[in-house]
Order: C-alpha cells, then sequence, then structure tokens
C-alpha cells in the first residue's frame, strides 16, 4: 500500500457568480454572497464586491485569498494615484490597471475572475471583463465566475449587442433602463441559484449613476 | 545575519529551507463563537502523529496580547512558531509606548498575509487558524486557512469542525447567547466531533474573551452516551446475521 | 496469436481489461463523461414504533444540478424502502434488480420480505462488483422480527444502527443526530428529527437542495410523504416575465442550387476483392 500524505495546492475555488450591465447612465454590478470550498460553505455573507474608485467597482470570484491581494494592492495602487493626481481614477485607467496587475502574474497567477463596473468620463455605464490573466475587453454587459455559463447565455439574448466590427462603431451599452437592468440581474441570479450549487445565500448589487453609488441586497436560496 | 541564515537549509547552504511539506503532529478543530460579551473558543487537546494520537495535553488556544484569542488546528510545530512570531510582534507593538496596541481585527488581517505569503513561497504554515477578539466594545470573530481564504462570521470552525460543528451553530446560535448558553452550544459541539471525529480526544478547552480579559479553563472531559440498546445487540430478529 | 483463450468458454467473473484501457486513455488526457450522482443527504432513523427514512432530493453532475426533485428513496417490498446515494443509475438500478428478487421470494414463499433479506440481496451485489456499482445505500424496514435499519456502503460492507446517515450531506446530517437522537422517539419526533436532519443536509451541503421526502414504516403499514417539505421557493420573478425572439436573423434569402458533381449509377459493378 502506498503510504498516504497530505498534499496541498496552492489555489482553491471558492465559487461564487458576478454581473455587470452597463446603460446609457448607469452601471449595475452585482455578486452573490456566499463563499464556498468543495461541497461545505464558509461563509453565507461574503462580499465580492469592492468599491475602487468613486466611479469603479470591481466584483470578483475564484480565490478568495489572491482575490483579496488583488483588491489590496489595487486599493494601494489607487491611493498613490491619488496623492500623485490628486484626483480619482477613472474606470477605463483603472481597467486598464487591473489587466496589467493580473498580467504581471501571468506564470503564478491570481486566480481570480474579474468584472469591473463603473461610468466612464463621459459619465457613460462601462464594463469591462476579464480572464485570470489579464486579457480584458469593454463590453456592455458580462458575467464571471461559477455561474456565467448559465447567466451568458441568457444576457447574450436579451441585451444582444452590436458587433464590434460594425462601422461606425456602435455603443455597448444596453438599451434598457436602470430599473429594468436591476430586475434582469435579479432574474440571473435566481435562475442561477437554481442550478449552480455555488451560487447563493444573498444577492448584492450596486448601482453607479450620476448621483452616486448605492447598494441593495436581495435573499437567494440557501440550499 | 539571521536573514542569512534563514536563507540556508539544514541539509546544505545550497537548499532551499522548507519546513512543512507534509504535517507530523496535527491538532484537530478548533470551533468559536460569538456571545453577548465576547467570544468563547473551544479545542480539543490531542495532537496525532498520522493516525496515532500521540500527545494528550496540547494547548491550542493561546491569548494573544490584550484583546486577542489564537486558536489552532493542523501542525502544531508551525502553530507554536508562530507564537514566537506574534510574541514578538506584540512586544515591539509595545515597545512604541504609544497608548496604541494590535487589536483582533489588526492581528487577523496580519495572520492572513503571514499565511498568504507562505503559500506564495510555496512553503506554507499547515494551519487553520482562528482569531477571536474584543477591543473598545467591538467583537471580533475570523479564520485564515492554510493558502490565506480568511473570513469574519459570527460563528467559525476549522476542519472537521466546518463539516459537523457549524450546521449545529447555523441552527442554534444567535445574536444574545449568554456564557453559559454558548458554553453549552460549544460543548454539543465538541461532542458531536468527539462521537465523529476520529482524532478528537474527550479533553478540552473553551477560552472566553470579554472587555475585561481573557480565561483558559482548566482541561476537562465531556459527558458521553454510548448506551443505546441498538448497540448492545444489533443482530436481534436475525441471529448470526449482519 | 492462439485463439484457445477466446475458444474457452466463459467462466464469469470481472474483466478488468476496459478498467486498465481507461486509464491508459486518462493518462493520455481523455475525460469520461461524467455521470448523474446523487450528492446526497439521506437518513434513518428507528422509532418507538417502526422506521423513518429520509432524503433530499437535489441530483449533480458536477457543480450543476440536474434534477431539482428527484425521488431518492426507493421501493423495495411493502414494508422495506431504501435510500440511494452514489451514481443514479447504479442506486436505481439495484434497488430494482433487489426489489424484483425479493417479489419472486414473495410469490414462492408466499410470506413478508424481510429486511435482512434485502440487506443480503444488496450486500452480495455490490462486494461482487468490488465498489464499481457506486450505491451508498440506506435500508430500512418494519418485518416480523421488528424495524430494522441499516447502512451499506459501495464496496459491500453493512452496518445495523439505530440511526444512520449517508451521502455527501451525512456529516452534516449526523450533527443533528448526535446531538438529538434520543431512544423511544414518537413518531412526530421522529419526522421532526429526520426532517431536521435533513434540512441540516440541504442548507449545509452543496451536494444537497431543493425539498425533504420521508418515508415512516411501521408495523403493517408505510406513509410515503413525498415534498413532505418544501423550504426552497424560487426568490425572485419578474413580474413582466421575458419574450424570446424566436426567430434567427434572415442573412440571406437568394438560393443556388449546387451543381450535381458526381453521378451515380444505379446497379453498377460489383465492387472487386
Amino acid at each position: 500500500m502506498t503510504k498516504q500524505h497530505p498534499a496541498w495546492s496552492p489555489y482553491d475555488n471558492n465559487g461564487g457568480t458576478c454581473v455587470a450591465i452597463a446603460g446609457a447612465d448607469y452601471c449595475v454590478t452585482a455578486a452573490d454572497t456566499r463563499m464556498s470550498t468543495g461541497y461545505s460553505i464558509l461563509s453565507r455573507d461574503y462580499s465580492k464586491i469592492i468599491k475602487l474608485a468613486d466611479k469603479c467597482v470591481m466584483a470578483s470570484s475564484g480565490f478568495q485569498a489572491d482575490v483579496k491581494a488583488l483588491q489590496k494592492l489595487l486599493a494601494a495602487r489607487h491611493l498613490i494615484y491619488q496623492h500623485q493626481h490628486n484626483k480619482q481614477m477613472s474606470c477605463p485607467a483603472m481597467g486598464q490597471l487591473l489587466s496589467n496587475t493580473l498580467y504581471y502574474k501571468r506564470f503564478f497567477p491570481y486566480y481570480s475572475f474579474n468584472v469591473l463596473g463603473g461610468l466612464d468620463n463621459e459619465g457613460k455605464g462601462c464594463v469591462y471583463t476579464y480572464d485570470a490573466v489579464g486579457s480584458y475587453e469593454r463590453v456592455g454587459y458580462s458575467s464571471q465566475g461559477s455561474g456565467s455559463t448559465l447567466i451568458m447565455p441568457f444576457l447574450d439574448n436579451q441585451l444582444k449587442s452590436p458587433s464590434p466590427l460594425l462601422l461606425p462603431a456602435q455603443d455597448a451599452v444596453t438599451p434598457l433602463s436602470e430599473a429594468e437592468a436591476v430586475d434582469l440581474v435579479k432574474t440571473c441570479f435566481a435562475s442561477a441559484t437554481e442550478r449552480d450549487i455555488y451560487t447563493g445565500d444573498k444577492l448584492e448589487i450596486v448601482v453607479l449613476n450620476k448621483d452616486g453609488i448605492h447598494r441593495e441586497y436581495m435573499e437567494l436560496r440557501k440550499d | 545575519m539571521e536573514s542569512i541564515q534563514a536563507k540556508q537549509g539544514l541539509v546544505g547552504p545550497n537548499d532551499p529551507i522548507q519546513r512543512t511539506q507534509l504535517p507530523y503532529v496535527t491538532g484537530t478543530s478548533v470551533v468559536a463563537l460569538k456571545y453577548k460579551d465576547g467570544i468563547l473558543m473551544a479545542a480539543d487537546m490531542g495532537g496525532s502523529y498520522g493516525s496515532t494520537i500521540r500527545y494528550k495535553s496540547v494547548e491550542r488556544i493561546k491569548p494573544i496580547g490584550k484583546h486577542s484569542l489564537l486558536g489552532a488546528s493542523g501542525e502544531i510545530s508551525d502553530f507554536q512558531e508562530l507564537l514566537r512570531n506574534l510574541d514578538e510582534l506584540i512586544l515591539y507593538d509595545n515597545m512604541w509606548d504609544d497608548g496604541n496596541s494590535l487589536g483582533p481585527k489588526e492581528l487577523h488581517s496580519y495572520l492572513t498575509r503571514v499565511m498568504y505569503n507562505r503559500r506564495n513561497k510555496f512553503d506554507p504554515l499547515w494551519n487553520s487558524l482562528v482569531l477571536g477578539g474584543v477591543k473598545n466594545g467591538q467583537k471580533y470573530l475570523g479564520m485564515v486557512s492554510m493558502i490565506g481564504v480568511n473570513f469574519e462570521d459570527s460563528h467559525v470552525a476549522t476542519g472537521f469542525g466546518n463539516h459537523l460543528a457549524r450546521p449545529i451553530l447555523r441552527d442554534e446560535w444567535h445574536e444574545n447567547l449568554s456564557y453559559e448558553d454558548g458554553v453549552k452550544l460549544l460543548e454539543k459541539c465538541m461532542r458531536v466531533l468527539l462521537y465523529r471525529d476520529r482524532s478528537a480526544v474527550n479533553k478540552l478547552q473553551i477560552a472566553k474573551i470579554t472587555e475585561e480579559g481573557t480565561t483558559i479553563s482548566q482541561p476537562y472531559a465531556l459527558k458521553t452516551f454510548w448506551g443505546f440498546t441498538a448497540f448492545q445487540n444489533p443482530t436481534a430478529g436475525a441471529e448470526g446475521s449482519w | 496469436m492462439s485463439n484457445s483463450a477466446i475458444d474457452v468458454p466463459s467462466r464469469g467473473g470481472f474483466s478488468f481489461d476496459l478498467c486498465r484501457r481507461n486509464d491508459m486513455l486518462a493518462k493520455k488526457g481523455v475525460n469520461l463523461p461524467s455521470f448523474r450522482k446523487t450528492g446526497t443527504t439521506i437518513v434513518g432513523l428507528i422509532f418507538q414504533d417502526g422506521v423513518i427514512l429520509g432524503a433530499d432530493t437535489r441530483a449533480t453532475e458536477g457543480p450543476i444540478v440536474c434534477d431539482k426533485n428527484c425521488e431518492k428513496i426507493h421501493y423495495m417490498a411493502p414494508n422495506i424502502y431504501c435510500c440511494g446515494a452514489g451514481t443514479a443509475a447504479d442506486t436505481e438500478a439495484v434497488t430494482d434488480m433487489v426489489s424484483s428478487q425479493l417479489q419472486l421470494h414473495r410469490y414462492h414463499t408466499g410470506r413478508e420480505s424481510r429486511v435482512v433479506t434485502a440487506l443480503t440481496l444488496l450486500k452480495k451485489h455490490l462486494f461482487n462488483y468490488q465498489g464499481y456499482v457506486q450505491a451508498a445505500l440506506v435500508l430500512g424496514g418494519v418485518d416480523c422480527t421488528g424495524p430494522h435499519l441499516h447502512t451499506i456502503y459501495p464496496h459491500g460492507s453493512t452496518d445495523t444502527l439505530p440511526f444512520a446517515t449517508m451521502g455527501s450531506g451525512s456529516l452534516a446530517a449526523m450533527a443533528m443526530f448526535e446531538s438529538k437522537y434520543k431512544e423511544g422517539l414518537t413518531k412526530d419526533e421522529g419526522i421532526q428529527l429526520v426532517v431536521d436532519a435533513i434540512c441540516s443536509g440541504i442548507f449545509n451541503d452543496l451536494g444537497s437542495g431543493s425539498n425533504v421526502d420521508v418515508c415512516v414504516i411501521t408495523k403493517g403499514h408505510k406513509e410515503y410523504l413525498r415534498n413532505h417539505l418544501l423550504p426552497n421557493p424560487r426568490t425572485f420573478v419578474n413580474a413582466k416575465g421575458y419574450s424570446f425572439p424566436k426567430k434567427t436573423e434572415v442573412l440571406l434569402t437568394k438560393i443556388t442550387p449546387l451543381r450535381e458533381r458526381v453521378e451515380v449509377v444505379e446497379g453498377g459493378d460489383a465492387m472487386e476483392e
């Protein structure tokens, strides 16, 4: 018989789903608050969304320890930026910074799946979607994490965005009103929770618009 | 000087130092919860060498500074080294003599970074840590895993406790638990762990931390029950069967 | 190569050729299809006048829930039921097979089936297949010798217990049993404890979820309480609903018939050897 000895892996997957939708003058970012490992729940109330700047929030799922390290790094970089430039970083700038930060760890990646939601310099909603090593794109809407495979096709169906190949370039923002977008996000999560075991407990929705930032919560299934 | 030495292994000057590649002596679950006046934490005193329970008087809950309690499961030597580091940290913090001191939140944050940095070096501290404390009327209870996963909650449990104790805690925990009810709840969890976790031993300590300070109980045993009639003659009705 | 090995009639037993092939394929990166597993919480307990079985109703395939309301308490005989965890196909097949053998046995003897008979048939089958039939079972029933509760592991070992749990939620459920079970529970207390144990699995184990099924077996009587509790209603429904456009976008309406490239001749010459 071979000797058993415990192995360890530097990575874990703590589950969770993130969605962001950009509109003409708003951006809705949402994530569930379940943190799990394997088949067990670690916490039912862990926020995956952090505010990086006045008009920029990030929702992240994946390996919590990496996500936390990433959040701390971005917060520190943003503090330096404020000291140097005496202003808040714009969302597109934060988008590029996040990409560079992820790529910097290309060969020992941050196992984190992020969406960045915010308002750009014109006050338009913007969403950036990433993979774990920093490839990114500005889009009208996106979903990341364990339930993304269930949510993304539904968003594609409801919010079909214009092809990025069209000339002249068309706005990627969705035509929905803010309230409609929030309802759409709630539906997405209620449905993903039905079928994805890593999504559930509670939904946290962050809405950014010209009035500022606003958070709301909705209960999800707890099984 | 110390850093040069630290970079060298015991085997040879060019070998990278490696401590815990696999754990030797380990402790099992720690269970902790918030109650009305502070934090309660429970852990048994077993130290397992593989599947042998080798030590039976290992203290796995220790006070850190004035406001915090640290409980650990996993490799005992790593925990004890960590305690030495934390002692130094608290000492140097004290030497500022500025009236400030590290609270549970700061210590938890520090431990989070220690664990995560060690995993980044592929040389983890083989522990799951529970940090609880009270400072300025604020209760704090958090957990850190071997690879740096961390969170705060109103009740936490490491290892097997996550599977066996937390379902009970989620059912029965509430914000206004009295000290007596908190201890009863922890004992209930520890009893289930004793029944179902093979590396648990019936000798445990329960620690309390409040604004007033820390108390760690003397080791004691729980009452157990093995008298179900179904255990006496399982094959009644079909003699000689299974 | 000699043919003798093929000519000798098969003497039964297990061939591991395919296992070796599968290991080889797995090493080359070929993934076998995933099966529907009931990452499950199933439980049973003995109360003052019989046995109560319980199960959740979630079936999963990896991280995805493939059945939100499946049945995991299987019929074995009028007085015997069996909860199944593991690969859904295996638990269903093995319980069906044994229940039909029990039926035949009843026709033959004209007596009520005994729980030990079911237990023996199940464990024999599972032991024969060395754990490859992935069924973890909680078997309960009441026969002429009284109430019985057993667990059966995939390799064929069995246990006789006053209370039992199985599946991925077994620890969460066992936490409830170990802290609340007493001997001589009444029927209502027994059902409540089974519901608590299943709910503990449903809410603490991600492999278990949805609803609670309960089956109460007493002397000469049984009650199958399908969906006894529905603790997980949907949390949000958009009042306006959603429309899903039926059409795919029409890109081209002109039809260009393809020119025939090959002429097919019916009844041509026979092929050469």
